[in-house]
């Protein structure tokens, strides 16, 4: 099926992109290109966000993965920076057929699910038109009446352009329907916080906070009073 | 429109790159990265759903994932750093005290 339109051409450019992008992050072998390879694959995803409608969470994506979670890798990279190359390489890959193996037996994988699933798709999934208006019989009639008054008014005056009417409606069923995971994930994102300072603590740090097993304690002293005084 | 069996056929792409490079790679951060391209894949089939459903939900869901994506990636990182500070090396092979 070849499409026309500026929707299919961005669609292209942002699946390819992403696409090379993701190999080259699996194939590199310095861990800091692949960063930056996962950094715009991750772009790249956040783009096809927004032309599925999703702006909020193209939103989310690059300020959470981009600003946030690529920032610690690189920041973890740059801290362990020995060793960032894989050892060997491309060549070495050979000498591994358990993993070749079972790459090759996912990508098979992948390749019979794509067929199967492309024939089903074609027969079961019909796109659904997402004007604005497409969801009116499934709300209620007071927010109909509400949608119908706003649609009447210029956009300045809604308060709410038609870009961000996703945004609107993601935040609504998220305080609506999501508020119990809403505040598991902040508890969890709390308990991650706590974690990876109590992980990531030296034993210099630990021993300051009368946090070791006396045995430990021992042993450190003991290093003290012979190796570095 | 484009039809939604592209982007599915797309994210199952980028969730299989994921999957082989979780397999074939050996330094552990780059493993990590892998699985923030899994998650991301899922994400992507996530939010087509959504939109072609025309139901916001799957957003609702992507945006949990990506929170235990960040907690996932905190922890982790943390991890990495303490066997860094223990043994020198990242290769997860060399990884192996719990090994029989």
């Amino acid at each position: 099926m070849i499409l026309s339109g500026w929707e299919s051409f961005f669609f292209w450019v942002f699946a390819f992109s992403a696409v090379i992008a993701a190999l080259l992050t699996v194939m590199a072998s310095n861990a800091v290109h692949s960063a930056l390879f996962l950094i715009s694959t991750l772009v790249s995803v956040a783009a096809l966000f927004v032309l599925l409608g999703a702006e909020f969470i193209a939103g989310v994506q690059v300020l959470v993965y981009v600003g946030g979670v690529m920032v610690l890798f690189l920041f973890v990279i740059m801290l362990v920076n020995v060793g960032t190359e894989e050892r060997g390489g491309g060549e070495e890959l050979y000498n591994r057929p358990a993993q070749v193996g079972a790459s090759l037996f996912f990508c098979v994988l992948l390749f019979v699910g794509l067929i199967s699933a492309v024939n089903l798709s074609s027969a079961h999934f019909r796109a659904q038109p997402t004007t604005p208006g497409q969801s009116i019989e499934q709300m209620s009639a007071e927010q109909a009446l509400v949608r119908e008054t706003e649609q009447g008014m210029v956009a300045s005056a809604t308060g709410t352009s038609k870009i961000s009417s996703d945004t609107e409606r993601v935040g609504a069923s998220l305080y609506r329907y999501g508020g119990l995971p809403f505040e598991i994930a902040s508890v969890l994102l709390l308990v991650a916080i706590v974690g990876s300072v109590l992980l990531a603590r030296t034993a210099k740090q630990e021993a300051a906070a009368d946090d070791l097993a006396p045995e430990t304690r021992a042993e450190l002293s003991g290093d003290e009073a012979l190796g570095i005084k | 429109m484009i039809p939604l069996s592209w982007y599915l056929t797309l994210s199952a792409v980028l969730f299989t790159l994921g999957v082989v490079g979780v397999i074939t790679k050996r330094n552990a951060i780059s493993m990590f990265m892998c699985i923030e391209l899994m998650l991301n894949a899922v994400n992507l089939t996530f939010v087509s759903f959504s939109s072609y459903f025309g139901d916001v939900t799957g957003q609702l869901f992507v945006f949990i994932v990506m929170t235990v994506a960040a907690a996932e990636a905190a922890v982790g990182l943390g991890i990495i750093i303490a066997i860094f500070r223990n043994r020198e090396t990242l290769d997860v092979d060399d990884a192996s005290i719990l090994k029989l």
